[in-house]
């Protein structure tokens, strides 16, 4: 068979890899270099004038994205200096309470949602691509996509406080507070960070898919920069931690709109059921919070010592070990709600032994400076100031994981300074460390060493002076949440001296925030390493190029410029992989997932306002069901839906002109790859992982209100029809069945057949769909939680039948338009993963709405 | 799926012939992401169904300071069962890491051989803190007698 007639999926890697050293040291003509970097320039440059905000490289994207985080991290902090104003004296009144609340409210959400999870991705969609060498992150659009959306929600969140409309329940909106509240501050809170979740886990996704399929070659696991490690552990993370929190906005939202009683004891309901979803997902997010930040860290104390990190396997074991052990920590803030005391037990036991990998990666810092030739860098100052707060909030953390101490302090100011504590030295140090370190790569200038050492000093001693008091005042018994406070209370004179503290930490920033903006340009030409550092982001090009690498490099060491003789050299003659853009689009290389050995060639999307389109009407689909406008909402959720499918429509998994392509070094690469070899595959794959976890969290819904609740189901409930669940389950079962058949039916060539199946399928999931509301619809969702959470269950798979409709629509138009076809089935291969996981839950809901109640009853 | 067998690459990563040659076939099946998790899985399936069954347990059937001992017993010999399973992927990830003949704690080169031996010493050094992780999940019902 030749090239042209086996299906892609048939099509294999030709020509010899590893490369060999001879292979190598053949230098690359001028002209012939000359040739390729002007071909390479013209598809990765940025657009100019207004149409720069139509990019979607992630060197700009994560510009913005790292900016805009930054800018909300700001504007939350002044809030903070307010809130500070109001305590420094006792019985003062420039805050009343209710701007008070909405304050710290919203303090904390911006510092948890528009900031500390936000800056993670920002950060690493700027930086990761060029620690693998890669050209950009594999879903470019969706990276632009995620910014967009973010940038719309934490406006829309944050803006609500110029207008007195802020939430006020506190950040983690316990009801029946904040169910019961009036006002549209809670709605604003619930929509609008939901809108930010879901950018989020898209991010996650798209840095998970990176980090596995586009690293160089060469590059094992064993030989992954230690920050990849953690964007794999985080990403991991965040997909299991965020979706139970989208679940409880789900149902919050669910009872703010139309009363469905969740969270109301006086209907069945308990407000518990938020605590336990909200906290699965805020304990770990501490850790999401913490990880990446340690993991700056991990990059800078190697450069920093001048030789490789000590113990790569241990802080490989205390990522991922701190990520598992960080979900079994929840219930510590739950510690006075009247749990079962062993269950109390389990928890604290779970908070005492995650310091233990926690410990470990400190330990290998410590260890690695110990044994190096350390000279104290301004980065490497911001991290041992880290190292020191972070401790000090560690020691704490491990005082408040002991039952009885936490049931003294719970809720006291002492809370208050422990997790500023732990976030400030895990997450603020480190990031402006890391914004130290990379700035020469990212804007290719160099910060002021002199103003940098200020800024430390002043934000180190102010950090303190603020949040060490917060200790004391809180052993005293000084509540948190409190507009103000009795002179008698005997608190004055250390809320004195915290908000003189706050305004020096504002000071630092200030001087900080000056150095960041202040013009540069006499600077000229930088050093291209100026740390001499060991890993490939510091092989970028000075003055900066667009297309990220020059040639993508193999890899045979975890310090490539230390150990890899020539390697900038050679990367810069366009000496190694994929040199050139015949084709004139952008490209990247995609490797697998062990070994990082070539496997084909992805071409990446360009700039587009298509993503500017999506993000505006997803939002829209968010922000006005805030103030209960219902159809503007439902026809922005549409044109959401229309605008995303005509963006992957025109996009992605297109045929390719040609089906192997000179890779460079001799190695001829496939150019399409379909179902397992498929970043896109990978991306749904782990979107469903993290989208079945919300649905598992429903799930736990039902029987946390079993065990929880002596009336679940209540007696003589009524209980979904079953003849209607059965024929539900029936048809999505069937639906399933029709879309896998017709994956395999189309490699076979019956492209027709293929067709009607989908087509059969499509019918079959409307049927389905409409049988899961007949099943519930006699049951009234406002009486009672029973009914209300069979609802519930019936809107989630209605909503994923309607995704999963679209689907098979969207490849029964792929077929007939020929986009589609039996060699080029990477959207078939996903759909059908997409539908194995549809197949999935609607026999879960099956059986929870038909079979469950019966047994448990 | 995070393992090495989707990896349809045909060209070979095949260097001069290395002393545990022999081995490689077999050790290449090892060489999969998701068996470095296994160890803090074992543990967060035992803390989840340690938890669940304390939570369905004391809703259900736990009065006030009413003893519980068949109930602590049945946690404390699954606790047991669950270490016994650790200590196990331990040993198998101590094997893979083949500290003792190879004596390499980097296993920082760029071959097949340090990437499974690698992969071993993550995972064994995850079945260690596993270990002590469920240690210390038992200890609540060695030391609490009641659901009060």
């Amino acid at each position: 068979m030749t090239e042209e007639t086996r299906a892609p999926r048939d099509l294999r890697p030709e020509g010899p890899y590893p490369p060999t050293e001879e292979m190598l040291a053949e230098p690359v003509p001028e002209d012939v270099q000359k040739g390729q970097r002007e071909r390479l320039r013209a598809p990765w440059k940025t657009p100019e004038g207004w149409r720069y905000w139509s990019a979607v490289n992630n060197s700009e994207v994560g510009v913005w994205y790292t900016l805009t985080a930054f800018g909300f991290m700001l504007l939350a902090g002044i809030l903070a200096l307010l809130m500070r104003l109001q305590l420094a004296v006792p019985d003062n009144d420039i805050l009343d309470a209710d701007r008070f609340n909405q304050f710290f409210t919203m303090h904390g959400s911006a510092m948890m949602f528009l900031f500390a999870v936000p800056m993670f991705e920002a950060f690493s969609i700027l930086i990761l691509p060029a620690f693998l060498g890669a050209r950009d992150m594999p879903f470019p659009r969706l990276s632009a996509y995620g910014y967009w959306s973010f940038l719309i929600g934490g406006v829309f969140v944050l803006g609500s406080v110029l207008f007195d409309a802020a939430p006020k329940a506190g950040w983690f909106m316990y009801p029946p507070l904040a169910t019961e509240e009036l006002g549209i501050g809670s709605d604003i809170w619930l929509l609008g960070l939901s809108f930010i979740e879901v950018a989020s886990i898209a991010a996650a996704v798209e840095l998970i898919v990176g980090t596995l399929k586009c690293r160089p070659p060469g590059m094992r696991v064993n030989m992954m920069p230690l920050y990849a490690w953690y964007v794999l552990v985080v990403g991991g993370m965040i997909l299991f931690a965020f979706p139970p929190l989208i679940a409880g906005d789900f149902l919050f939202e669910l009872e703010r709109s139309f009363d469905w009683p969740f969270f109301d004891a006086t209907r069945g309901g308990d407000p518990l059921l938020w605590q336990h979803l909200f906290w699965i997902f805020g304990h770990p997010e501490v850790y999401i919070v913490f990880l990446p930040s340690i993991a700056i860290a991990a990059m800078i104390v190697p450069t920093v010592a001048q030789r490789p990190i000590v113990g790569y396997s241990w802080i490989v074991l205390s990522a991922v070990g701190t990520g598992f052990l960080s979900f079994g920590l929840w219930v510590h803030h739950m510690f006075t709600t009247g749990l079962p005391t062993i269950s109390l037990g389990f928890f604290s036991a779970a908070s005492e032994a995650v310091v233990i990998p926690t410990g470990i990666q400190l330990f290998a810092f410590v260890a690695t400076l110990m044994v190096g030739r350390v000279k104290m860098s301004l980065p490497m100052l911001w991290i041992s100031g880290a190292l020191a707060i972070f401790v000090a909030g560690g020691l704490t953390g491990v005082m408040l994981a002991i039952v009885p101490f936490n049931w003294q302090v719970h809720d006291t100011y002492f809370i208050v300074a422990h997790l500023h504590y732990t976030l400030f030295g895990g997450m603020v140090f480190p990031v402006i460390a890391g914004v130290y370190y990379f700035f020469p790569f990212i804007a290719k200038r160099i910060l002021s060493e002199r103003l940098g050492r200020i800024a430390f000093w002043l934000v180190f001693v102010g950090f303190n002076v603020t949040f060490f008091p917060m200790h004391i005042v809180g052993l005293e018994g000084m509540p948190r949440r409190v507009f103000t406070y009795p002179e008698g209370a005997g608190w004055g004179f250390w809320n004195m001296v915290s908000t003189l503290g706050a305004f020096v930490v504002a000071a630092g920033f200030a001087v900080f925030v000056y150095d960041l903006f202040r013009p540069k340009g006499h600077q000229g030409i930088i050093p291209r390493n100026p740390w001499r550092a060991g890993t490939l982001e510091w092989s970028h090009q000075i003055p900066d190029e667009a297309w990220g690498v020059r040639s993508i490099p193999y890899i045979t060491s975890r310090y490539p410029l230390w150990d890899q003789e020539q390697i900038v050299e050679r990367m810069d003659a366009g000496r190694y992989y994929l040199p050139d853009a015949e084709t004139g689009e952008r490209e990247t290389l995609v490797t697998s997932v062990i070994d990082a050995r070539p496997l084909h060639i992805q071409p990446v999307t360009g700039p587009a306002w298509i993503t500017h389109v999506a993000a505006g009407f997803t939002g829209g689909a968010f922000i006005f069901p805030t103030f209960h406008l219902y159809p503007p909402a439902i026809v922005c959720a549409v044109l959401a839906v229309a605008a995303i499918i005509y963006w992957l429509w025109t996009s992605t998994a297109r045929p390719p002109a040609q089906r192997m392509r000179d890779a460079g070094l001799g190695l001829r690469l496939p150019t399409y790859a379909s179902g397992v070899n498929a970043p896109g595959w990978w991306g749904v794959w782990i979107t469903m992982l993290g989208d079945a976890t919300a649905f598992a969290s429903l799930v736990f819904g039902f029987f946390f209100y079993w065990t929880a609740r002596p009336d679940f189901p209540p007696e003589g409930a009524l209980h979904a029809a079953p003849v209607w669940v059965a024929l539900a389950t029936g048809a999505f079962a069937l639906s399933w069945g029709a879309t896998v058949a017709a994956r395999r039916v189309n490699r076979d060539g019956a492209e027709g057949r293929a067709m009607a199946l989908l087509a059969g399928g499509a019918a079959l999931t409307v049927l389905g769909g409409a049988a899961v509301i007949l099943s519930v619809l006699a049951l009234d969702p406002v009486s009672h939680v029973y009914p209300a959470l069979m609802w519930a269950l019936m809107v989630w798979l209605v909503a994923h039948g309607g995704v999963g409709l679209v689907m098979q629509l969207y490849c029964v138009a792929g077929l007939a338009a020929g986009k589609l076809t039996r060699d080029f089935d990477a959207d078939l291969c996903n759909i059908t993963l997409f539908w194995h996981f549809l197949a999935l839950t609607a026999v879960t809901v099956g059986a929870v709405l038909g079979i469950a109640p019966r047994l448990f009853g | 799926m995070i393992d090495g067998s989707h990896d349809t690459s045909h060209t070979e990563d095949r260097a001069a012939p290395r002393p545990k040659e022999e081995k490689r076939a077999f050790a290449e099946e090892k060489a999969s992401l998701w068996r470095i998790t296994f160890g803090p899985a074992i543990w967060a399936i035992h803390f989840v169904a340690s938890y669940g069954a304390t939570a369905v347990f004391c809703a259900k059937f736990g009065h006030g300071t009413e003893s519980i001992l068949p109930f602590r017993l049945s946690v404390g010999a699954a606790t047991l069962l669950v270490l016994a399973a650790i200590a196990w992927l331990g040993w198998r990830s101590w094997q893979q890491w083949g500290y003792l003949q190879t004596g390499d704690y980097e296993n920082a080169l760029a071959n097949e051989e340090d990437r499974t031996e690698f992969l071993g010493h993550a995972a064994f050094l995850l079945s260690i803190v596993s270990f002590v992780g469920v240690i210390y999940t038992g200890l609540p019902v060695l030391f609490v007698e009641s659901c009060r």
